[in-house]
């Protein structure tokens, strides 16, 4: 069978395929970050409780961390429904089908995500207050994020890889996981570390806002965060080695040179990760939190990258046909603007009231 | 067919959708109008410079984001997921025709929780001002996204001119989007006053309590009005197919569309109760019971809304299996499975029927039917048909019962999906096997008639050739045994007279039919279907198996009515054609003038097993086994609401006439309701997959493969069928619904039947059942030599007195005295004797054709005549003789 004869036929799309391939990838550096600092918050103080170095609770910045996640987890949410909702439009076809061959894992997400923001909000609640039941309920957000995120890994290399759909023919049932994929387990990994890194970077601004200290006082002193993430990123960058040791090797090619501008965005988010090592080391928290930056928007166009390179054979994007909505997208631009100014208002609002005013 | 199916036989893609949503949308209108409750409460206690109603609000407001946020808005994303999963073809219509709205809902969704965030962590510091103005943004974004959901949820009901012109506000601006907003928005604030109760129901200070239990009491009762006020304007929006198929046609809509009447009654009524100062252990059991109840009238509403749109997942474009409306067409021509992109059968075999049939019940059933599982399980629906009962559902699915789709593919993939249904889910209650009927004719004895020296010609003739009796009678009755024979007495001579008095005319049942009540129940339920208790072995009018023949002037012959012969004989065979003899006598003297015999024919053949499963009652034979009583009266009570099944279990069945008009047992039914005929073949016209004689020998005991074949006339020799007088099945309906129009159901079962005799259905002329019916005359013009493909389709006689069966010739005859019964005219070939049907011209002029044919007027006349005085045309041989040897 050929397996191309297995991919949908893709709706017409209401705007250029740039417009939603720009929002997704966006929104996604967005969203990843979000889950990143949810989930590597809970990593490091699952962590800092086993290694029995000091109770959280005596760690102020852990304790400060403790009561944002479950804000990341609501923010991390909301920006994970944008890109999905962009995903669909551009590559739904191709999306939902994945989705389907693992749908029982993929629905179990659901019901387990709502654990997991539950137990998060449980263990804020019951911090400091040595509760079993706090502790637990971390526990049990942290492994749950973390076989989500695994699940996600295999649905978002699944959909790239129509030839391997076959086995919906021998497993109709919805249990079908992309196990075989040499790059599932380093892409996996890619993002567990990740998220250790950019808890450890959390908690340094975190560190540097509770300790009341301006940056340069921070340098001398040594952020605990900084070095978290130096560490954490110094293995990713091992792990996206090994990441990249793992593709087809005609794609490696691509982004050593075959194809510019693959390499040139793969470059600078190499070089960005390496700077970011380097300025943590060396305890310079506003330029790790630079090179960080330009790490993370690299690698998220990195990533589309390497997805249109699975994809060369099954689907281009600029096949896609369009039946323009542009008065309608125009609305949505304004109102993304109004909103924005919303949120803006809003944040400042909350800050506003930080210098402890009553009402 | 673009994308694969997800294979949860007993869960049900469809319960996961409406389990997440209807949980998901109950607390995203909590959302909404619990929104305005913090903001106008938080107003509320700066008005009243009040710190136990700030205490509160900052308590509720942390339940309200621990279950909005959380569980609201992580159902949300478990919406789109479910979606994807079970209908990836309708979400992606959705996700790309309105991607903006959802995008702009997006950013009302941020607002609304950064909003929310801000409010409950900076409670305590924020000033009045800023506090109020970030509940009421916090409002303001829920509505907004409430709104823009709404766009598009109202829009799958009613795409309006979107269908044509697939232009975003054409689809997002429909009929439905106001009224549904307002009468969501009204649910909104009323849920929020439910969910009040919750929090305010745990308050200490007593007083305090009651207080704002009652300013709950407010939420739930002010927008009661804006309710129901908006249901009505939403009722109306709907359009009228869809009305009809939610609250007429669909028999699953009832109980939720009575579930949320009686709980808005409910919990109007409640939220009274909630206002008085009560005690407060009770209150807190009742809090949680109005949020229960609160989720089950929300779940209501909604399960009516989806019901309302069924059978499609975007109303008029694309069907809840994902087939687009507009591929039927190419799909039923070219084959379903060529164009299923995951589908593993692309040539349909003999041998892989089975898996082309399963495959296609994975495309296009599953996603609205379980097997064996918690909801719309298809075995029941499907267990007592046959493989041609269910092939008859797939061809009449969504024709009639307008809530599903209708099959998509050819008529192999509709045998082959037949095929694996039955095989998969359908009981062995097949059609079961037929016996060929092992009775012996013997030779046909006729009785004698001296042409020298006999003074009379005694004729006698059964009036209806074909007759049946249904012998299900502890279950229904179609129709009773009552066979009604008609007689004239011929005095011979130049001039021969009809006699009409002075004469006893008296008949008697051949030997081992005189018990009828031995084997049918007729009599046991006669007090149930026919409202009185009948003596034994006698008919609805009195007669029995033998009697006398009363004269009857309309009829201008004796007539002998109901008389209740059944085909099964005491020795245990079955013969559909008994004997009767019949007898002349002086009155006055008592001497025999003349003697015949005549054929009653009554089958019990009715081939309803053929579809419905349940075999034959009788020897593999005939009759109407319990088995396929029970399907019939359980799809009936299904479709149409009634309780039939179950009467009948307790012993009280009912005649369909009771309530279907029927002018052949002379009962009026229920006013409003088609007469039987209509329903019985308007109903099945939609089903029976054949428009040729094989729709019509599928019920009627005429069946080649039968043991009655009752179509034995001499049309038949000449090859005609039913559908050369009568019409296609589907034609026949037509003509029958047609007389019954503004009745219940008539133009829902004429949408779907087609003509092929005239060139439009507005082309047939309505008529009435038993009173008209096609006729002789039609093709037989001026009585004479018919053409070779002749067909008396659409043309009717005018009223019960024109029929053949009741018209006499011009000198006064009765048609039927010398041509015999319709579907036996002379010369017949009955199946069990070749000339048991054809006594009388035997008899009488040695020949089996019509009396009188072959210039032997002599039968009455004594001697030869001249002249066509009878009618046109007459003076010749037979034209066809050939035929019948």
């Amino acid at each position: 069978m050929n397996p191309l004869s297995l991919v949908p036929i893709p709706d017409m799309i209401q705007a250029p395929a740039w417009v939603f391939l720009g929002l997704d990838i966006l929104l996604f550096a967005f969203h990843i970050l979000l889950i990143n600092v949810a989930l590597g918050s809970m990593l490091l103080i699952v962590f800092s409780r086993g290694r029995r170095r000091e109770e959280p609770s005596e760690n102020p910045v852990r304790a400060l961390a403790a009561s944002k996640i479950p804000t990341f987890f609501a923010l991390g949410i909301n920006f994970g429904v944008a890109p999905l909702l962009f995903l669909q439009v551009i590559y739904g076809h191709l999306f939902y089908s994945s989705s389907i061959l693992m749908a029982v894992y993929w629905i179990l997400i659901i019901p387990f995500l709502i654990l997991a923001y539950y137990g998060a909000y449980l263990h804020a609640g019951k911090f400091g207050s040595q509760s079993f039941l706090g502790k637990a309920a971390l526990w049990m957000a942290a492994v749950i994020l973390l076989c989500i995120g695994f699940v996600f890994v295999n649905n978002m290399t699944l959909m790239l890889q129509p030839e391997k759909w076959v086995a919906y023919f021998e497993n109709p049932r919805g249990t079908i996981l992309n196990l075989s994929e040499p790059t599932l387990v380093p892409r996996y990994l890619h993002f567990v570390t990740a998220s250790v890194a950019v808890g450890g970077l959390f908690m340094a601004f975190l560190w540097k806002r509770k300790m009341k200290i301006n940056l340069m006082e921070a340098e001398e002193k040594g952020n605990p965060g900084l070095k978290i993430f130096g560490f954490a990123t110094a293995v990713q960058i091992l792990i996206g080695l090994w990441f990249l040791m793992a593709i087809p090797r005609d794609f490696l090619l691509e982004f050593l040179g075959g194809d510019v501008f693959s390499t040139i965005v793969f470059l600078v988010g190499f070089a960005g990760a390496i700077g970011a090592v380097a300025a943590a080391f060396a305890n310079r928290l506003g330029a790790t939190g630079v090179m960080f930056g330009l790490t993370i928007g690299a690698m998220v166009i990195t990533r589309h990258n390497l997805r249109a390179m699975y994809l060369k054979e099954t689907f281009n994007l600029n096949n896609l046909q369009i039946s323009p909505q542009y008065g309608i997208m125009a609305l949505f631009f304004v109102v993304l603007i109004i909103g924005a100014v919303s949120v803006w208002y809003m944040i400042r609002l909350s800050r506003s009231t930080e210098n402890g005013r009553t009402s | 067919m673009n994308y694969p199916v997800w294979e949860v036989f007993s869960l049900g893609g469809g319960t996961l959708i409406a389990g997440i949503s209807v949980l998901h949308a109950f607390i995203a209108h909590l959302a909404v109008g619990g929104g305005l409750f913090i903001w106008l409460t938080d107003r509320k206690g700066f008005r009243e410079n009040n710190p136990l109603v700030h205490e509160y609000v900052r308590r509720h407001t942390w339940f309200f984001l621990l279950l909005t946020m959380v569980f609201g808005g992580v159902s949300g994303v478990g919406i789109w997921f479910i979606i994807g999963l079970v209908n990836p073809a309708g979400t992606s219509v959705l996700i790309h025709y309105f991607v903006f709205a959802w995008a702009i809902e997006w950013v009302f969704f941020l607002g609304e929780i950064v909003a929310l965030l801000v409010y409950h962590y900076k409670f305590t510091v924020l000033r009045r001002k800023e506090r109020l103005t970030l509940a009421f943004l916090y409002f303001l974004f829920a509505w907004l996204s409430l709104v823009t959901v709404n766009g598009i949820l109202a829009f799958m009901l009613t795409p309006g001119k979107w269908l044509k012109t697939h232009a975003f506000w054409d689809g997002f601006l429909n009929a439905t989007f106001l009224p549904s907003m307002f009468f969501r928005t009204c649910m909104a604030f009323m849920i929020a006053g439910l969910f009040g109760y919750l929090t305010t129901v745990f308050l200490k200070d007593s007083a305090f309590r009651t207080s704002m239990m009652r300013y709950c009491t407010k939420w739930l009762l002010y927008p009661l009005p804006g309710l129901i006020l908006s249901a009505v304007w939403y009722y109306y929006e709907t359009p009228f197919p869809a009305r009809r198929t939610a609250f007429a046609v669909n028999p699953e809509t009832a109980f939720f569309s009575e579930l949320f009447v009686a709980l808005t009654v409910g919990l109007f009524v409640f939220s009274l109760l909630m206002a008085l100062r009560l005690n407060a252990g009770f209150q807190r059991v009742l809090s949680l019971v109005l949020v229960v109840a609160g989720l089950c009238w929300f779940g209501g509403f909604e399960y009516c809304r989806e019901i309302a749109r069924k059978p499609f997942v975007i109303n008029g474009f694309m069907y809840s299996n994902m087939v687009k409306k507009s591929a039927i067409e190419k799909l039923d021509r070219e084959g379903f499975l060529k164009h299923a992109r995951w589908a593993a059968t692309r040539e349909m075999t003999a041998k892989n029927t089975l898996i082309a049939g399963r495959e296609l019940f994975v495309l296009q059933c599953l996603s609205c039917h379980t097997v064996g599982g918690v909801h719309n399980d298809v075995v029941p629906l499907v267990r007592n048909y046959t493989a041609l009962g269910v092939r008859s559902l797939l061809n009449g699915q969504g024709k009639v019962q307008t809530y599903m789709p209708p099959f998509a593919g050819t008529e192999a993939e509709t045998k082959a999906l037949a095929a694996y249904i039955t095989k998969s889910f359908s009981r062995a209650h097949t059609a079961g096997p037929t016996r060929r009927n092992d009775v012996q004719p013997g030779k046909q004895v006729i009785p004698p008639f001296n042409r020298g020296e006999d003074e009379y010609v005694l004729l006698a003739w059964n009036d209806l050739g074909m007759h049946c009796v249904s012998d299900s009678d502890s279950w229904f009755v179609i129709l009773p045994p009552g066979n009604t024979l008609e007689a004239v007495l011929i005095r011979r001579g130049e001039t021969p007279e009809l006699v009409m008095e002075g004469v006893e005319i008296s008949y008697d049942v051949e030997e081992g039919y005189g018990n009828p009540a031995a084997h049918v129940d007729f009599w046991k339920y006669a007090a149930s279907n026919f409202g009185r208790k009948i003596k034994e072995n006698t008919g609805l009018q009195g007669n029995g198996l033998s009697g006398k023949f009363q004269f009857n002037t309309e009829h201008a012959s004796f007539l002998a009515e109901g008389i209740p012969v059944v085909p099964y004989k005491d020795d245990g065979s079955y013969n559909p054609y008994p004997l009767f003899t019949v007898e002349a006598k002086d009155a006055k003297t008592g001497n025999v003038l003349a003697g015949t015999k005549v054929v009653a024919p009554v089958s019990t053949e009715m081939g309803c097993r053929n579809c419905h499963g349940g075999g034959w009652r009788v020897n593999h034979l005939t009759g109407i086994a319990a088995g396929t009583s029970t399907n019939i009266l359980q799809v009936h009570d299904h479709l149409e609401g009634t309780n039939l099944l179950e009467q009948a279990r307790k012993g009280n069945p009912k005649l369909c006439q009771s309530c279907h008009a029927d002018a052949a047992l002379g009962v009026q039914g229920t006013a409003g309701l088609l007469n039987f005929s209509a329903a019985m073949h308007g109903w099945h016209a939609n089903y029976v997959p054949y428009d040729d004689v094989r729709a019509c020998i599928l019920c009627h005991p005429a069946n080649r493969k039968g043991n009655t074949k009752c179509a034995r006339g001499f049309h038949k020799s000449v090859e005609m069928t039913c559908v050369n007088c009568h019409g296609t099945m589907q034609e026949h309906a037509l003509a029958l619904l047609k007389a019954e129009k503004g009745k219940r159901g008539s133009s829902r079962l004429m949408a779907h039947l087609k003509a092929v005799h005239v060139d439009a259905v507005k082309e047939i002329n309505p008529r009435l059942p038993w009173v008209q019916e096609p006729d002789c005359l039609t093709c037989h013009k001026d009585f004479g030599k018919p053409p070779r493909h002749g067909n008396g389709f659409n043309t009717w006689n005018g009223n019960f007195s024109g029929l053949y069966r009741m018209r006499t010739d011009n000198a006064g005859v009765r048609c039927q005295a010398c041509h015999g019964a319709t579907h036996a005219l002379y010369p017949a070939r009955n199946p069990y004797g070749k000339n048991r049907d054809n006594i009388q011209p035997i008899q009488y002029a040695g020949i089996p054709y019509p009396i009188g044919s072959n210039l032997t007027c002599a039968v009455c006349h004594v001697v030869k005549m001249d002249g066509a005085v009878h009618h046109e045309n007459m003076e010749h041989v037979f034209r066809n003789a050939e035929s019948v040897r």
